[in-house]
């Protein structure tokens, strides 16, 4: 007789799983680094997505700018689609988790500031670096170097196609 | 017959669908309490209704029914360490407690909050009288818990045994409901079987193969009353109580346990056949024990290890040709419930029904069948909730006996179609 494991990994028996969800809806905030990646994001954000919400640049209060050592008590704001500003601190507070982008080769230091406020929230920070035409294995070595130290996930994506497709599989 | 439509109508239980979805008006009978028997134990396979689930006694004994698969990478959790209350995958470690809660994601932080984001599916699941019973429908139209005779007796008073049919719920039911078949299929039965011999009754049966059927519509169902001549101007009733959407009782035998059966949907080719057998007012004999377990009366031998039937499709049911020709079954299966599986599992995996040329004696089929579309309709059109989800509806009692020809049977079975504690069953 057929053990019960082979008879119900038939593709029939695959149509009887149950078709609930299985999780609740993420709030993911998706950050551009850099100019970039800001076009990147005002491409993706076109398409539809499960609440996911797009900053197109990070800028700070005149106080500070990131790696003085007094950066942690300055105020950082994102830039939305709309063109306003909002705070950081609140954006990654409701977050489940957060995505920066960086255009490889491009400063991407202000990380750290995400990341304080991510670590202060207990949020996973996810990085994912977008080559260009002209990008040197050097510039993709130096934006790694900004990003390792804070990104639980480090990815250096092949193309702008792949960050829609990692957000997606991300559930974002 | 039925048009397509309507057979179709009746026979898909899938989410979803109109039957589908009055069946989970109710508390359906999932597992023996045997197959969940220790804190920790395995997870056990359920599926029910077209939905693939797992069923889970944790370490403090609690249980749950869940969505099969882990949300990770969709891996089944049948394969899982079920320790420190919870079922851990083996894949990645994503651990789930009863309810379907995620409560660990190792890669995660505890902080990040990502583990209570993840729930699967799950339904409730509750022991009572030997059965594991699962509530499938909306958590606000819960109902009250089961209210069987048979699983609120002591457990030395009642069985309870389970079988793989593969074929569709409602044809399996259907011969529930029809007890006329039992003077033909199962005769043999009557003068052999240690579960039905002996009983006054059984002589009916033998001289009387034309019965006469009586339907009346009860609370939750049906009443199917089946007549046969008896001596003094009297008649033997058989009465079989039907409440939906998929419980029969077979009226009694003498003192013999009161048997019944339960038509649990899995998918829309097969079903679980449950069979009960209980007394109201004794322990169980260790020989009636010893039949039950032996696949005699209404309960069947299955293959060790599984619910699946010794005499089962692939094997011919291991039909035996000269016991046919000699007389000692009627079909040359064995044992009734296999005599009864093996045809109804003949009509193939959904019957068609527009090919039935039915008669009188299908009259409780056919009124059975009114009941269940006009009830689902209801439900799905007007939100109406069905008969026999009210526990009251299921305190009902199959009963035999005689009576004067010009008493009608539902008032003179009354009292003895209802079920009492400490009272025991009317039977010949």
């Amino acid at each position: 007789m057929q053990s019960e494991s082979a008879r119900v990994t038939t593709a029939r028996e695959a149509g009887f799983r149950v078709q609930y969800p299985n999780s609740k809806k993420r709030s993911v905030k998706i950050i551009a680094l850099d100019s970039g990646t800001a076009r990147v994001v005002y491409d993706i954000a076109r398409e539809p997505w499960n609440g996911a919400v797009f900053f197109t640049s990070l800028s700070f209060d005149a106080a500070g700018s990131p790696g003085d050592a007094d950066g942690t008590t300055m105020h950082a704001w994102l830039g939305d689609l709309a063109g306003r500003m909002i705070e950081l601190v609140g954006e990654v507070a409701t977050a489940d988790f957060v995505v920066v982008l960086a255009s490889a080769g491009a400063d991407a230091q202000s990380v750290s500031v995400i990341a304080e406020a991510c670590a202060a929230y207990s949020k996973s920070l996810l990085a994912l670096v977008v080559p260009g035409k002209n990008t040197s294995e050097a510039d993709i070595a130096r934006s790694l170097s900004h990003l390792r130290p804070y990104a639980r996930m480090l990815v250096v994506a092949s193309d702008a196609d792949y960050v829609a497709a990692m957000l997606t599989a991300l559930r974002a | 017959m039925l048009r397509k439509e309507q057979n179709d109508y009746l026979c898909q239980t899938g989410p979803g669908t109109p039957m589908g979805d009055m069946f989970r008006c109710y508390w359906m009978p999932a597992l023996l309490s045997e197959e969940l028997p220790e804190n920790d134990c395995p997870p056990v396979r359920v599926k029910l209704m077209g939905e693939r689930l797992l069923a889970v006694r944790d370490s403090e004994g609690k249980l749950g029914l869940i969505d099969e698969f882990c949300a990770h990478r969709g891996v089944s959790l049948w394969f899982g360490r079920n320790e420190e209350c919870g079922l851990r995958c083996p894949y990645h470690g994503w651990k789930y407690d009863v309810t379907g809660q995620c409560v660990d994601v190792p890669s995660e932080s505890v902080e990040s909050g990502y583990a209570k984001k993840i729930k699967l599916k799950n339904y409730p699941l509750i022991e009572k009288g030997g059965v594991l019973w699962t509530y499938m429908g909306a958590p606000e139209r819960q109902p009250a818990e089961p209210e069987w005779e048979f699983c609120n007796v002591p457990l030395n008073q009642t069985y309870m045994s389970k079988r793989l049919q593969e074929n569709n719920w409602l044809q399996a039911m259907e011969g529930g409901i029809d007890s006329s078949h039992v003077s033909f299929l199962h005769r043999g039965d009557l003068s052999n079987d240690p579960l039905f011999k002996g009983a006054a009754g059984n002589k009916y049966h033998m001289s009387d193969f034309k019965p006469v059927f009586e339907v009346v519509e009860n609370e939750g169902g049906l009443l199917i009353g089946a007549r046969r001549n008896a001596e003094d101007d009297q008649y033997y009733w058989r009465i079989t109580p039907w409440v939906m959407p998929c419980y029969t009782g077979v009226p009694p035998r003498g003192d013999h346990p009161i048997h019944g059966h339960f038509w649990v949907p899995i998918d829309d080719e097969s079903c679980w056949a449950w069979s009960y057998d209980y007394h109201p007012t004794r322990p169980l004999t260790e020989k009636e024990r010893a039949a039950m377990a032996d696949g005699k009366g209404i309960h069947v031998k299955n293959i060790p290890g599984t619910y699946r039937p010794l005499a089962n499709k692939d094997n011919d049911y291991l039909i035996d040709r000269a016991g046919q020709k000699a007389g000692r079954t009627f079909s040359g299966v064995e044992g009734i419930g296999m005599q009864d599986a093996s045809l109804q599992e003949s009509m193939g995996p959904i019957c068609d029904r527009a090919r039935e040329n039915l008669v009188s004696t299908d009259n409780g089929i056919i009124m059975a069948r009114h009941r269940l579309l006009r009830a689902a309709r209801a439900l799905a059109e007007k939100g109406v909730i069905p008969p026999g989800v009210d526990p009251e509806h299921h305190k009902v009692r199959q009963a035999a006996l005689l009576l004067k020809r010009d008493i009608p049977y539902k008032d003179g079975a009354k009292e003895a179609l209802k079920a009492k504690k400490g009272v025991s069953q009317t039977s010949v």
